[in-house]
């Protein structure tokens, strides 16, 4: 095989890769590789700078092929491929060594770090010569969007779409739309209904003529790939009204959360006392417009109890991001409702970030909220209040500005529930093929650089399916993601990636071994022929169908046998 | 120039002689190839010695048809000098090839193999611990045989091959084909494997097949086998899909699973790693403990996948050996 | 100087090559000695690529997919969890170590794990000593 013509590029990224890896050492070491024309060691290979120089490089030096050994492929392929294709190279004949996630910050030895990086090197440049110019297919890109789940996330991103003129199909579990937000009075900071915001949504949404609600219904399959999705829907409330099939483009997944049972913590006696209750609870009495106990009696002293189920190790790691500003919303309905009563907020840490919330965390201070600071990990005991008490129950906390243990009256305990992902939330992400964190939100593209994407080309998340977020946070998502579609809807075509998998019919036997093999049903067996054909639009590149093929006969474009052993050769090297 | 009848040597390294029957199993074709040509060395058939051989000179042979595996130091001697002498070598059927049956000794020891062949059979002598070794003093005098190597080679690792004709053993009018080529002058491109298909087996089976479930295996005895269907599908161990046709698809037409002789396919380079592929990705479960179960059902897998390659396979042979 | 395993680890590109870069991005240091190899799938895990590695001089093949239930393929990691237990007897009759080969899931949030994955391998290897398939190789060349 005559060597293309390589340049390897080795980044530093600032210090973080250079302060473990000898970037000069890797860059004089590629330079003696088979092929290697040029190697330069640079600070940021992903600046401008950086990819001007790939580009005049390729222009200069004629080069063939190019290596960047830097980041996570998952984080700046793209962005090199580009750079590939300034200069005039197709964008598949470049290779990315990862020597940042997977080697200098996860090892300290500088001269093993080093040597790996080399390794990983080695590999790229012998892949990278084998790669083949790769054309991306153009397909249609199908307008309709399904939304699942309508809440707040699933009604604003549909609106947003239906108001830019086109079709939404929102599919919703439960016999109306609203989700969590129907069951909230006021919002925080500025107190504000939630009711009108929702009368609003509910109202646009159901008179739009280009939005199709489905409630009581579910979407039961999803099948073809970006921009050419059919998905099946099916009604939950009668199972005879059969199965609808519709074309979309894009989904936005907004399923959103459920609460966590505030009953798997057994000290604070929710379940047992009567009158410890959840945000949502009093949310409801709220609604009604009566704060009351079990008694019927309104309650003295009302006591605020923070991060239950989250920021613990017990149960949710995280921070649910939305009951402190709502427990300091209760603070305010409760006096104003109760002004003669007693509000006590017991906290962690009092997390106030966003506009308006400092403001409002002072104006709560303001209408003589007793705070009562509690340590991470430790719980505030609750009790039922001895007969000669002039209180219900007694809420003991160890005080942490005080440094004293102090036992609080209550005759009304809220429990500030966290947010946790819905049950469901594995059938949904097998769904759609997505994935999910370790607490089981949906893992998106990237967080900061395509938050509202995920790894499924076409499928979007929205809202606090993705993780715990407010009002504010959740809109913005909603029409991020309708905003990320309609792009796509106005270019018309989409490029999909050219990485799929191809039978050679001259060397397939119709063995038929693959044909079970594909989740998508891309292969199709020619009876007439008697070979195996695959339908490459709706081929995700998986390769299961390639490692099986006993004839070698499928190749994976850009993952093929040859590659892939000359990887193997070179990290061993 | 009068026209000079072709030089010819038929050798037998490591192997059973079946490679110099499917030979006269051309029938009256061996008539045409002896009008044409010269057969100077051919041990089970035709007069002729080492040392005739020997006294050649380089080149002056232009063929040699080469079967059998490289077990012993003679068989390598042989192939080296035959080699030299030979314009053309032919590593022919499956021992040679990919050094075949005789390869799957590649599984165990030298130690083992002499255990189990002259110390623990059953129709040694019961005292007698003789095995054979390259020196003997014998009534003052030095006997020397082979000496008997650590492994089996494929021809190809011990001296350069121009062709390969896989099979075990080749098909008659293989045999035909390529002496044909030969006596013709008209000669694929060196290295290639000649008289076997591009496609695998079961581009030539008559068999149906269909999209492949399987819950169970069986050896082919334990079921009463559709005739007509694949028979993988049926859960009957077959190599077809794994292996170059060229051979007529002998053994699935007559109800029998291929067991892999004619080799991989061009585009495979390890043929039991490949099959191994096939044959799981058809096993219907989930269930970690069902599969285990389920491959149970495919006894010495590695003997059925490496049958006629072991040495011409990745690993070549057992890190024990 | 002490033995440093080689090791090739075959990664699925969704969860377990992420939770790899999550590691990273983590800062959770682990011992040096994978080589890591991207595949879309841990289906795509040609039984040929880990021989091939053995037969490289790998000390040790770590293929990682996505845990079962949870492929981004839907299913590819049950053809892998197929694959493996075939494998790892065939590997057994060319003497290759049990230990040698693993499969691991490992997903995209699990960055720690791979980390502990990794070097509870590395330890074993270094228990076991090295492969010796491609010395075998070697010395066959020239000494039968």
């Amino acid at each position: 095989m005559e060597e293309p013509r390589i340049g390897v590029y080795v980044c530093n990224c600032g210090t973080n890769i250079a302060k473990v890896v000898d970037c000069d050492a890797v860059a004089e070491f590629a330079a003696k590789l088979p092929g290697v024309v040029v190697a330069r060691s640079y600070k940021y290979m992903c600046s401008n700078p950086g990819q001007e120089m790939i580009v005049q490089d390729i222009e200069e030096q004629s080069l063939e092929r190019v290596v960047v050994a830097a980041c996570s492929p998952r984080m700046h392929e793209q962005t090199f491929r580009r750079a590939l294709e300034t200069a005039g190279l197709n964008p598949y004949l470049f290779e990315m060594a990862n020597i940042r996630e997977q080697c200098s910050w996860v090892h300290d030895d500088g001269a093993i770090a080093t040597e790996k990086a080399q390794a990983l090197v080695h590999a790229a440049v012998n892949r990278v010569a084998r790669h083949e110019p790769l054309e991306r297919m153009s397909v249609d890109m199908c307008p309709n969007t399904l939304v699942i789940g309508g809440g707040i996330a699933g009604m604003t991103a549909a609106l947003e779409l239906a108001d830019a003129g086109k079709r939404v199909y929102l599919v919703e579990k439960q016999d109306h739309l609203g989700g969590n937000i129907a069951r909230v009075d006021l919002t925080a900071p500025y107190l504000d209904s939630a009711r009108d915001i929702l009368t609003y949504l509910v109202t646009r949404v159901l008179e739009h003529d280009n939005i199709e609600v489905m409630t009581e219904s579910r979407v039961e399959r999803l099948d073809g790939f970006v921009g050419n999705f059919k998905a099946t829907l099916g009604s939950l409330a009668n199972a005879a009204d059969g199965n609808a099939a519709v074309d979309v483009g894009s989904v936005i997944v907004c399923t959103g959360y459920k609460e966590f049972d505030a009953a798997r913590i057994t000290h604070y006696g929710y379940g047992k006392l009567p009158n410890v209750i959840t945000s949502f609870e009093l949310e409801r009495m709220l609604r009604q417009g009566r704060i009351e106990t079990k008694e019927g009696r309104p309650p003295q002293f009302v006591a605020i109890v923070h991060c239950v189920g989250s920021r613990s190790e017990e149960y949710h790691s995280y921070c649910s991001r939305v009951c402190c500003m709502t427990a300091l919303k209760y603070a305010h309905e409760v006096k104003s409702a109760l002004p003669k009563s007693y509000v006590s907020d017991v906290y962690v840490d009092m997390h106030a970030f966003g506009k308006g919330c400092e403001d409002f965390y002072r104006q709560s201070s303001e209408v003589k909220t007793l705070f009562l600071m509690y340590g991470r990990g430790e719980h505030p005991v609750i009790r039922k209040a001895d007969p000669g008490d002039e209180c219900g129950m007694l809420i003991e906390v160890n005080e942490l500005l005080s440094g004293e243990t102090v036992e609080i009256p209550a005759d009304l305990v809220i429990l500030m529930v966290g947010m946790e992902p819905r049950e469901d939330v594995d059938d949904v992400a097998h769904l759609v093929s997505i994935s999910t964190d370790k607490d089981g939100w949906f893992i998106e593209s990237h967080p900061k650089l395509d938050p509202v994407a995920t790894t499924t080309d076409g499928i979007f998340i929205a809202g606090a399916c993705q993780a715990p977020k407010d009002i504010p946070d959740t809109v913005a998502q909603a029409r991020a993601a309708a905003a990320r579609i309609l792009a796509r809807i106005a270019r018309g075509k989409l490029v999909v990636d050219a990485v799929y998998a191809e039978v050679d019919e001259d060397r397939c036997s119709g063995c038929r071994v693959c044909n079970e093999l594909c989740p998508y049903v891309a292969i199709e067996y020619d009876e007439t022929k008697r070979r195996s054909h695959i339908i490459s639009a709706l081929c995700k590149a998986c390769g299961a169908c390639v490692a099986a093929c006993p004839s070698g006969a499928i190749k994976a474009r850009h993952f093929t046998d040859e590659q892939i052993f000359a990887e193997i050769e070179g990290v061993l090297e | 120039m009068a026209a000079r009848k072709l030089q010819i040597a038929l050798y037998w390294g490591a192997g059973c002689g079946g490679c110099d029957v499917a030979v006269l199993d051309t029938n009256e074709f061996i008539l045409d190839i002896a009008a044409v040509a010269d057969i100077r060395l051919w041990p089970i058939a035709v007069d002729g010695k080492y040392k005739d051989v020997e006294a050649m000179e380089d080149g002056e042979l232009d063929l040699t048809v080469f079967n059998g595996a490289v077990r012993n130091s003679e068989n390598e001697h042989i192939a080296k000098l035959l080699r030299q002498k030979s314009k053309l070598v032919v590593a022919f059927g499956s021992c040679a090839h990919m050094g075949g049956i005789p390869g799957l000794a590649n599984f165990v020891t030298r130690e083992e193999i002499f255990t189990a062949a002259y110390l623990h059979n059953p129709s040694i002598e019961p005292g007698n611990t003789t095995i054979p070794h390259p020196e003997t003093a014998f009534d003052g005098s030095q006997l020397t045989i082979p000496r008997f190597y650590k492994r089996v080679y494929k021809l190809n690792d011990v001296i350069d091959v121009d062709y390969y004709v896989p099979g075990c053993p080749p098909a008659a009018d293989q045999v035909k084909a390529v002496f044909e080529a030969v006596i013709a002058g008209e000669l694929p491109a060196k290295g290639s494997v000649v008289g076997a298909s591009e496609r695998a087996v079961c581009d030539d089976c008559p068999r149906v097949k269909n999209e492949k479930k399987v819950k169970h295996f069986y050896r082919p005895w334990q079921i009463m086998a559709d005739p007509d269907v694949c028979l993988l599908e049926q859960g009957i161990l077959c190599a077809g899909p794994a292996t170059r046709s060229g051979c007529g698809v002998r053994c699935p037409s007559s109800g029998i699973p291929c067991r892999g002789c004619y080799g991989p396919l061009p585009n495979v380079v390890d043929q039991g790693a490949k099959f191994l592929s096939a044959v799981v990705s058809i096993i219907d479960s989930k269930d970690p403990k069902e599969i285990e179960e389920i491959i149970d059902g495919l006894p010495d897998f590695a003997g059925y996948a490496y049958r006629f390659g072991l040495p011409s396979s990745l690993l070549q042979r057992s890190v024990r050996t | 100087m002490t033995f440093e395993p080689k090791i090739v680890g075959f990664l699925c590109n969704w969860c377990s090559y992420t939770g790899a870069d999550l590691a990273g991005t983590s800062r959770i240091k682990y011992r040096p000695n994978v080589r890591v190899i991207r595949v879309m799938c841990s289906a795509r895990i040609d039984p040929t690529f880990v021989i091939k590695a053995l037969a490289e001089g790998a000390d040790g093949v770590l293929i990682c997919g996505c845990h079962p239930g949870d492929c981004h393929y839907t299913e590819g990691n049950y053809k892998t969890m197929r694959r493996y237990p075939l494998l790892k007897r065939l590997l057994a009759d060319y003497g290759i170590d049990d230990e040698r080969v693993r499969l691991e899931w490992v997903s995209a949030s699990e960055g720690k794990r791979f980390a502990d994955i990794v070097d509870d391998m590395t330890e074993r290897l270094c228990e076991l000593g090295p492969s010796l398939v491609k010395s075998a190789l070697a010395t066959d060349a020239v000494e039968r």
